[in-house]
């Protein structure tokens, strides 16, 4: 065990322990696991964060969605038709949003390296003053500000079906060849997505929605599911801190899973009467 | 750079922290900003840049119409629509009502017959004693879109009584009130066209499942077997399918899982015939037309699909999806991911 990993378990024991110690008085009562899960997953993620920048190798298995990103705007490129990139209909409030926006940095600063031109229909003002900031950065990265115009980003309406026809009217009047669909989505999902399959453009999404990733999966040709989409812009940035925290997810993850093997093997001793210890009542 | 990085990075990471850890604080005052303060802060800031959101439509809609763009015509509506919720929300409210108040003595009767015929009531009566029972004056149960509609019904009730007022809705109040010209359109205009597109959804996804369902492979049909159980499941026709119908199903879907290791085809449509009749026999011997086992029952099938294979995946995308959130917003609060920004 390295001097690293015993500094941040002793630090996560002190704070733990002055919650436990202030509970009732500073800190609310009750919410002493919770604290304590919020605590182990910052540490581990922030260690993980601390491994890759002190130059550790993190490996990262291939997603093919984030790879087909350039060749999506390749295409485009090539058959000399446009790249529409949704950002979902929830504002900067959600995290999906702001992920969505975080691939649309990636998607713009190949728009402008391939001199492909860019949509980016919103549903949301600030979505809309966010995704330009970003869009011009990331312009201005590839060596391309002069491609760079603020109506590629533009605001169609709050209203959930009326932003779906909008961006229905773009894909039948533009023909976009790719699709990208990175974000927060509800039942339009599956209407943008359908419509999209019918001008046989290529199609990328990605969303937390749980309900809309069959609707996806269907649909488009890739789909980031679950966490992929998450990951996305440290897999596309390739900077070792934002890996790292990648690397810091997944153990959390299996530290999740052994939780869960834990507690069904205690509650199964307890149900059974060979412990006192209900774990449940701890959880 | 400061003002644009460095103090919004700053804003960011204090109010993060803030809102993690302020749901751990026990503190009123802390509370208040957690669970009430900054998420009326965040709908402020929307609220007034939707005023951005808007010019920005309008202003590329018109430069469409001026420039005479491709499909600039569809421009011309759009910003119809635009002026003309305006003017609905801003400028023309609509939702006038009448009062009426003194009324001269005897003709109570009259003036609840007017009324109730406006309301299209078959019993005055209820008016009577609505206007009895008012303390100051009677507000009558009806809103109207122009004055001029009001004062010609105003003109009917003047001879009979001695206070009559035109009023209107409150500004404001008057988008979400019956009659106001913003209702209309609401409950006329928007409500149908979303209602339209949302309709639209039930074809999509009849073309969506035809691709899904297709048989492509392995995980195609099983998609198409478990989806078609469901189906079934959820009717009632499902829980009519008898016992033997399902044993045939499962001994076909037994059949077409070994059929790639199974080179002779006589030898696979044996094994599954055998199968069928051996089903059959046993199950009659066993007494299943009275009692079937419920492992041969539709609906039971499709309960345990739904609580325990789709549960399970459906519960590890869950924790996937909460884990990446946690850790995007991490990578946020800790100013790592700056991204948000821009770049």
């Amino acid at each position: 065990m390295n001097n690293k990993v015993i500094i941040w378990s002793v630090l996560f024991l002190i704070l733990l322990g002055l919650y436990v110690l202030g509970e009732g008085l500073i800190f609310v009562e009750g919410s002493r696991v919770k604290f304590a899960a919020i605590l182990l997953v910052s540490i581990t993620i922030y260690y993980y964060i601390d491994r890759a920048r002190s130059g550790e190798e993190i490996y990262l298995r291939t997603i093919p969605g984030l790879k087909a990103l350039e060749e999506a705007v390749g295409r485009a490129t090539e058959m000399g038709k446009s790249v529409l990139f949704v950002p979902g209909i929830s504002d900067l409030d959600q995290v999906e949003t702001i992920t969505g926006l975080n691939i649309l940095g990636h998607v713009a600063e190949h728009t402008a390296k391939y001199e492909a031109s860019l949509n980016v229909p919103v549903s949301k003002s600030i979505v809309m003053e966010a995704g330009r900031d970003i869009c011009k950065e990331s312009y201005l990265r590839a060596g391309r500000p002069d491609l760079y115009s603020d109506n590629m980003v533009h605001y169609i309406s709050d209203e959930q079906f009326a932003y779906a026809a909008g961006v229905n009217g773009i894909m039948q009047r533009e023909k976009p060849a790719a699709c990208f669909y990175l974000g927060k989505f509800y039942a339009e999902s599956l209407i943008l997505a359908e419509t999209g399959n019918s001008i046989g453009a290529i199609q990328i999404a990605g969303t937390g929605s749980m309900a809309q990733i069959p609707f996806f999966v269907t649909a488009c040709d890739y789909t980031l599911i679950g966490e992929e989409f998450f990951t996305a812009s440290a897999y596309l940035s390739k900077k070792p801190e934002l890996l790292g925290s990648i690397k810091g997810q997944d153990i959390v993850k299996l530290l999740v899973m052994a939780m869960m093997v834990l507690t069904v093997v205690l509650n199964g001793l307890f149900q059974t009467g060979w412990i006192n210890f209900d774990i449940l009542s701890y959880l | 750079m400061l003002l644009k990085r460095q103090i919004p990075l700053m804003i960011v990471i204090g109010v993060g922290l803030l809102t993690l850890f302020g749901n751990f604080i026990n503190n009123e005052a802390v509370r208040g900003f957690v669970d009430n303060d900054a998420t009326q802060w965040f709908d402020i800031i929307a609220s007034f840049a939707i005023f951005l959101g808007a010019l920005n439509m309008l202003k590329l809609q018109l430069i469409k119409i001026i420039k005479k763009q491709k499909n600039w015509q569809y421009s011309i509506l759009a910003v119809a629509g635009f002026a003309f919720a305006i003017f609905a929300g801003f400028f023309y409210r609509g939702a006038n009502f009448i009062t009426i108040a003194d009324i001269q003595d005897g003709q109570l009767a009259i003036v609840s017959g007017i009324i109730a015929e406006e309301l299209n009531e078959t019993n005055p009566y209820d008016i009577k004693t609505k206007i009895m029972g008012s303390q100051d004056e009677y507000e009558i149960d009806k809103l109207f879109m122009t004055e001029g509609n009001a004062k010609l019904f105003m003109e009917k009730l003047t001879p009979f009584v001695g206070v009559i007022n035109l009023k209107s809705k409150p500004w404001g109040a008057h988008v979400q009130t019956k009659g106001s010209l913003f209702y209309w359109m609401f409950i006329n205009m928007i409500t149908p066209l979303g209602a339209t597109m949302f309709a639209l959804l039930a074809f999509f996804v009849a073309s969506a499942s035809y691709r899904a369902f297709r048989i492509r492979n392995f995980e195609a049909t099983l998609l198409l077997v478990a989806g078609i159980i469901l189906m079934l499941g959820r009717v009632p026709i499902g829980n009519l399918i008898p016992w033997w119908v399902v044993s045939i199903m499962l001994m076909f879907g037994i059949g077409a899982i070994a059929a790639p290791f199974i080179k002779e085809r006589k030898i696979l449509l044996g094994i599954v015939s055998g199968g069928i009749i051996i089903f059959i026999i046993f199950g009659t011997l066993m007494g299943w037309n009275q009692t079937p086992p419920a492992l041969l029952s539709i609906p039971i099938i499709q309960d345990w699909i739904f609580a325990f294979p789709a549960m399970a995946g459906s519960r590890a995308l869950m924790i996937g999806i909460a884990l990446g959130i946690v850790a995007t917003s991490f990578r946020i609060i800790i100013g790592l991911d700056k991204s948000v920004l821009g770049g």
